[in-house]
C-alpha cells in the first residue's frame, strides 16, 4: 500500500466541517474516495469559538467520513483560515561563498530564512512561505536554481503568517479528537491547487473562495502566488442580513438564500412575490423577491468592493490573464459571477475541483474545493518531501519549495 | 345563590351617545368625507370646509362651509397656505358655528396644499376653543410632489402637533404599502380614503358602541394625551377561520402603525375588541396575548370589548396609542441620521439613553456634560469622550421638539466618575443620586418635571446621533462575536441597514 497514499483534508468551516479522503496513485492522479460532512456549531467567521462543540462536530464529520470511504483516518492535512492571517511578499538574498559557485539545497533552505527575516506581530507565526521565483546573479524568472552556477542568490518568497494561538487551537482541536496532524494549510491555497490549472495559473488567476464565514482569495502571477488575504465575511453574513431585514429565523433565511436568492437585480417582475410555508400550519409569509434579492445583491457588491480594493494595494491584479475563479459555498448563488465581472472588470467563472476520478458529485460541488485542495496539496508536498519525519513543530518551518 | 341579572347586552344609552363631528378641510378632506358616509357614517355629523366652490358643492356633507368669499371669491387657493389661512380667517364665525355642540371633533385634512395646509390649523384651533377633543387626520404629499409642498406639509403638521389632542398621519409614499404593485391608481387612493375613514370610523364606533367592557371618553382622552406626540392606530377586521390572528395582523400591518414596531414605546394603548355575537373568550385571549408581544411590560392597555349583532361573523381590532415626544423617533431625522457615517455602532448604542435623562432637567447645560461623559466612559467607548458630549445633547435637538417630556421608563445609568467636579451635584437637584459619587450603577427613574426648551444648545449633527434608533443596530447571528470592522464599519450589521436603504 505504500504506492497507494491515503490523503485525508480536514476543512472545519463555519457552515460545514468536511473531511475529503482520497488516494494519491503513483501517476499523480487523486481518487476521491469519500467525503463526510457534518453541520459545523461552534465556529464563526472561519474560526472555533466553541472548543467543545467544534470538537464534536469535527467527530462527526470523521466518522462519517471512515464510514463512507471504509478506511480509518489517522492523520489528517487541515485547512484554517480566519481574519487574522495575513500576507506579505518578501525577498530573500544569501551570497554564496566565494569557495563555492553551484547552488545547492542548503543555500536554498538559507534563502528562505533570511526572507522570513521580517518583523511580524510578537504574536503571530508563520504559516507558509511560497516561493514565488529565484533570481540567480540577477537573471529573473528562476524555477529552480540547484544545480546553477551563480554568486548571488535571491528569492522572492510570499509569506503567510497569522496569530499563532489561533492556529493552535484548531490544531488542538483536531489532536484531541484524536487525530495527527499532518500539516496545516492555509485555505485558498489548498482551493487553489484543484480550482486552477497550471496553465491558468501561469496566465495569471484569482481564486475567491467565499465560504460560510469566510472570503479568502488568493492572486497568481507567472504560476506564483502573490497575493492572498481573509475577509471575514461570508455567506453567514448574507444570511443574518436576509433573516434581518426579512425578519425570519435564520435557518429559513439560510433555506431561502440557497433555493431563492439570486444576485441579480431586476431580474423578476415588479411584485414578484415568493411564498414562506410555514412548517407548523400557520400561513405562511410572502416576501418579495426583488427585497431578497436587493439584500443579497447589497452584501455580495459590498464584499467584492472590499476584495477590491485589498486587491488593488498592490498592483498584481493587472497581470491576471485568465480572470477571476469563484469557488465555495456562495459560488453557488445566481448570477454572482456577473457581479464579479463588473466590479473586477475581468471575466469570471464560477469554479470547482476539477475532474478526478472517484465521486463525481463530490469534486463538481464548490463547497467541498478546499477541502480536495487539501489532499491534492498533501500530494505535492510528499511528493516532495521524504516519508518519515513528522511533528508538529515542523509545521512550522518547512520548505515547500514543491508547491506553487 | 345569588341571581345575576342577564341585562348586559345592548342597553339603550341614547343619552350617552357623544356628539361627533368630522371636520373635511380642503380638497383632500372633502374626498375623504365622502369616503367616510360611503362607509355608513350619519351625514349629518359630517361638515365640509373649503376655498373651492366646485368642491363643495359635489360634497355630500350636510354642512359645508365656504371659506374667504371675499378672499378666494369661490375659486381655491392655488396652494397658497397663507391664501388658505387667510380664508379661514375670514370665515372664522361660519366654521365656528359649525363647531358648537359636539364633543369630539375629526378633522381631516391633506397637507401641502393651500387650503388644507393654511386652513386646518386654523379651523382646529377653534375646534379646541368650542372645548373639544380634536383629532386630525392628516395625509402628507407624495415625495415626488416636490419638496416645498413637502415642507408646506411639515409646516402645518407642526403646527397642528400644537393645537390638537392628537394627529394622525399618514404619508401618501405609504399608499404602495397598502395595494399590489399592480393595481389601478384610482384603487390606491380609494385605499388611502378607506384607511382614513375607518380609522374615524372606528374610533367612533369605539365610544359608541354598546360594550361588555366599555372604553369612554375618559380612556379616549388618556391614550391620546401626550399632546405633542404622534398617533398610531391600527384596525383590522377578518371573519376567517383564524380571525383573531387575522385580524391583529391586519392592525399591526396598518401604515399609521408602522407596522407595530413603535407599539413597544407608547405609554398607553387603547384597545377594542369587537366583535358578534359568536365571539369566543378565547379568541379575544389569543389576540390579546399576541398583542402583548409587541408591546412593554409598563405600558397601560385600556381593553375594551363590545358585542354589536351588526358585525355578524366578523372580529375587528382598533388599537390606538400615541408616542410622547421621547419616544417617538421621528422619521426623518432617524433617516439623515443613519447617513452620516458610523464609527462605534455597537459599543456606543448602550451609552446613548443613559445620558438622556441627566441632561433634560438641567438648567444649565455645560455641567452636565461631565457627567454625561461619566457615563459613557464606563462603557467601551474610551478616546473620544468629550466628542461625544456635544452630539449627545444634539440628538435631543434633532428631536425638534420645543417641550417634551423626560423618558420615563426605567434606565440603568453607570456611575460618574469619581472625580465629577462638585458642580455637577448642584443643578442635579432631579437626581442626586447621579452627583454623588456612588460606585455601585443603579437605576434611576427620573421624574417628571417642566423641561428647559432644547433651543439654547447649539443645533449639531453629528455622528452619534443616528444610535438612538428605535430599532437597535443588532448584528443578529454576531451579536457575542468579535465585529469584524474593515475600514471603519462593522460588517456584521447588514449591509442594507448601514447603506441606509430601505427594504420592506
Amino acid at each position: 500500500m505504500a504506492s497507494n497514499d491515503l490523503l485525508v483534508g480536514l476543512e472545519i468551516g463555519t457552515s460545514k466541517i468536511c473531511v475529503v479522503v482520497g488516494e494519491a496513485r503513483p501517476d499523480g492522479t487523486i481518487k476521491l474516495l469519500g467525503v463526510g460532512q457534518a453541520p459545523s456549531r461552534g465556529v464563526r467567521k472561519g474560526e472555533i469559538v466553541d472548543f467543545e462543540t467544534a470538537m464534536k462536530c469535527v467527530h462527526e464529520a470523521v466518522v462519517d467520513a471512515e464510514q463512507k470511504s471504509d478506511v480509518m483516518i489517522r492523520s489528517v492535512y487541515v485547512g484554517v483560515a480566519g481574519s487574522h492571517i495575513q500576507s506579505f511578499n518578501n525577498r530573500g538574498c544569501v551570497v554564496l561563498p566565494d569557495d563555492r559557485d553551484e547552488i545547492d539545497e542548503q543555500d536554498i533552505e538559507d534563502v528562505k530564512v533570511n526572507a522570513r527575516e521580517v518583523s511580524i506581530p510578537a504574536q503571530n507565526a508563520f504559516l507558509h512561505s511560497i516561493i514565488q521565483h529565484y533570481h540567480v546573479d540577477g537573471q529573473d524568472g528562476v524555477l529552480n536554481p540547484i544545480g546553477m552556477l551563480g554568486q548571488k542568490l535571491e528569492a522572492d518568497f510570499h509569506i503567510i503568517h497569522g496569530v499563532r494561538t489561533r492556529i493552535q487551537n484548531t490544531i488542538r482541536c483536531v489532536k484531541e479528537l484524536p487525530l495527527e496532524v499532518e500539516d496545516v494549510v492555509f485555505g485558498p491555497l489548498a482551493s487553489a491547487q484543484v480550482v486552477l490549472t497550471q496553465h491558468q495559473k501561469n496566465l495569471g488567476a484569482l481564486v475567491i473562495d467565499i465560504g460560510g464565514g469566510t472570503t479568502d482569495y488568493i492572486v497568481y502571477v507567472d504560476g506564483a502566488v502573490k497575493q492572498s488575504g481573509v475577509l471575514a465575511v461570508g455567506g453567514d453574513h448574507i444570511t443574518n442580513d436576509i433573516s434581518m431585514g426579512l425578519r425570519i429565523p435564520m435557518t429559513r433565511a439560510e433555506k431561502l438564500k440557497c433555493e431563492e436568492g439570486s444576485v441579480t437585480l431586476g431580474n423578476c417582475l415588479p411584485g414578484e412575490t415568493i411564498m414562506l410555508k410555514d412548517d407548523s400550519g400557520f400561513a405562511g409569509k410572502e416576501i418579495e423577491r426583488e427585497t431578497l434579492n436587493t439584500i443579497i445583491h447589497l452584501r455580495m457588491r459590498e464584499v467584492f468592493d472590499l476584495l477590491k480594493r485589498q486587491l488593488d494595494e498592490e498592483s498584481f491584479m493587472n497581470y491576471v490573464g485568465a480572470g477571476i475563479y469563484i469557488t465555495g459555498g456562495c459560488s453557488l448563488l445566481n448570477g454572482i459571477e456577473n457581479l464579479a465581472m463588473e466590479i473586477f472588470e475581468m471575466p469570471a467563472h464560477t469554479a470547482h475541483a476539477q475532474t478526478m476520478s472517484g465521486l463525481t458529485s463530490a469534486f463538481e460541488n464548490p463547497q467541498f474545493s478546499a477541502a480536495i485542495g487539501l489532499i491534492k496539496y498533501a500530494q505535492a508536498v510528499q511528493s516532495d518531501r521524504p516519508r518519515g519525519a513528522r511533528g508538529f513543530g515542523r509545521i512550522f518551518s518547512r520548505l515547500f519549495s514543491g508547491i506553487r | 345563590m345569588i341571581q345575576l341579572s342577564h341585562n348586559y347586552t345592548l342597553p339603550e344609552r341614547e343619552e350617552e351617545s357623544i356628539p361627533i363631528k368630522v371636520v373635511g378641510v380642503g380638497g383632500a378632506g372633502c374626498n375623504a368625507l365622502d369616503r367616510i358616509v360611503l362607509d355608513g357614517m350619519d351625514k349629518s355629523d359630517l361638515v365640509a370646509v373649503n376655498t373651492d366652490v366646485q368642491s363643495l358643492t359635489s360634497s355630500v356633507a350636510a354642512h359645508k362651509v365656504q371659506l374667504g368669499r371675499s378672499v378666494t371669491r369661490g375659486l381655491g387657493t392655488g396652494g397658497d397656505p397663507d391664501v388658505g389661512y387667510d380664508s379661514a380667517v375670514d370665515s372664522a364665525d361660519e366654521i365656528r358655528q359649525c363647531l358648537t355642540d359636539a364633543q369630539l371633533i375629526f378633522i381631516c385634512a391633506g397637507l401641502g396644499g393651500g387650503t388644507g395646509s393654511g386652513a386646518a390649523p386654523f379651523v382646529a384651533q377653534l375646534a379646541r376653543d368650542s372645548g373639544a377633543l380634536v383629532i386630525v387626520f392628516a395625509t402628507l404629499p407624495f415625495a415626488f410632489e416636490g419638496k416645498r409642498r413637502m415642507q408646506q406639509a411639515q409646516d402645518a403638521l407642526t403646527r397642528l402637533n400644537g393645537i390638537a389632542n392628537a394627529v394622525i398621519c399618514f404619508e401618501n409614499d405609504r399608499m404602495g404599502d397598502l395595494v399590489a404593485p399592480k393595481a389601478g391608481i384610482h384603487q390606491a387612493f380609494a385605499t388611502a380614503d378607506i384607511t382614513i375613514s375607518q380609522s374615524v370610523r372606528s374610533i367612533v364606533n369605539l365610544i359608541q358602541r354598546p360594550g361588555i367592557i366599555r372604553i369612554g371618553f375618559d380612556d379616549l382622552l388618556a391614550a391620546l394625551r401626550s399632546p405633542n406626540g404622534r398617533c398610531l392606530f391600527g384596525y383590522g377586521e377578518a371573519d376567517s377561520d383564524n380571525r383573531a390572528h387575522d385580524a391583529l395582523n391586519q392592525a399591526l400591518k396598518s401604515p399609521l402603525m408602522d407596522r407595530g414596531r413603535m407599539l413597544g414605546d407608547a405609554e398607553h394603548i387603547l384597545v377594542q375588541v369587537a366583535g358578534g355575537p359568536g365571539m369566543t373568550l378565547s379568541e379575544v385571549e389569543i389576540l390579546m396575548q399576541e398583542l402583548g408581544k409587541h408591546v412593554h411590560d409598563h405600558t397601560q392597555i385600556l381593553f375594551g370589548t363590545g358585542v354589536d349583532g351588526r358585525m355578524g361573523n366578523r372580529l375587528s381590532v382598533t388599537i390606538i396609542s400615541s408616542l410622547g415626544v421621547d419616544e417617538q423617533t421621528p422619521v426623518e431625522p432617524k433617516k439623515t441620521a443613519r447617513r452620516t457615517p458610523k464609527s462605534k455602532p455597537v459599543a456606543v448604542a448602550p451609552a446613548e439613553p443613559e445620558p438622556q435623562p441627566e441632561i433634560e432637567p438641567e438648567p444649565e447645560p455645560e455641567p452636565v456634560q461631565p457627567v454625561a461623559i461619566e457615563g459613557e466612559m464606563n462603557e467601551e467607548t474610551i478616546a473620544p469622550i468629550e466628542a461625544e458630549a456635544e452630539p449627545v445633547e444634539a440628538e435631543e435637538q434633532i428631536q425638534d421638539e420645543p417641550a417634551s417630556e423626560p423618558v420615563s421608563d426605567l434606565i440603568p445609568f453607570e456611575q460618574p466618575r469619581p472625580e465629577a467636579p462638585p458642580s455637577v451635584v448642584v443643578p442635579v437637584e432631579a437626581t442626586p443620586q447621579v452627583a454623588k459619587t456612588d460606585p455601585q450603577p443603579r437605576l434611576i427613574i427620573p421624574k417628571k418635571k417642566p423641561v428647559i426648551p432644547k433651543e439654547s444648545k447649539p443645533e449639531k449633527v453629528h455622528a452619534k446621533q443616528e444610535v438612538l434608533q428605535f430599532e437597535p443596530i443588532s448584528r443578529g447571528r454576531f451579536e457575542k462575536s468579535e465585529p469584524t470592522i474593515v475600514e471603519g464599519q462593522d460588517l456584521d450589521v447588514p449591509t442594507y441597514l448601514r447603506k441606509n436603504i430601505r427594504v420592506k
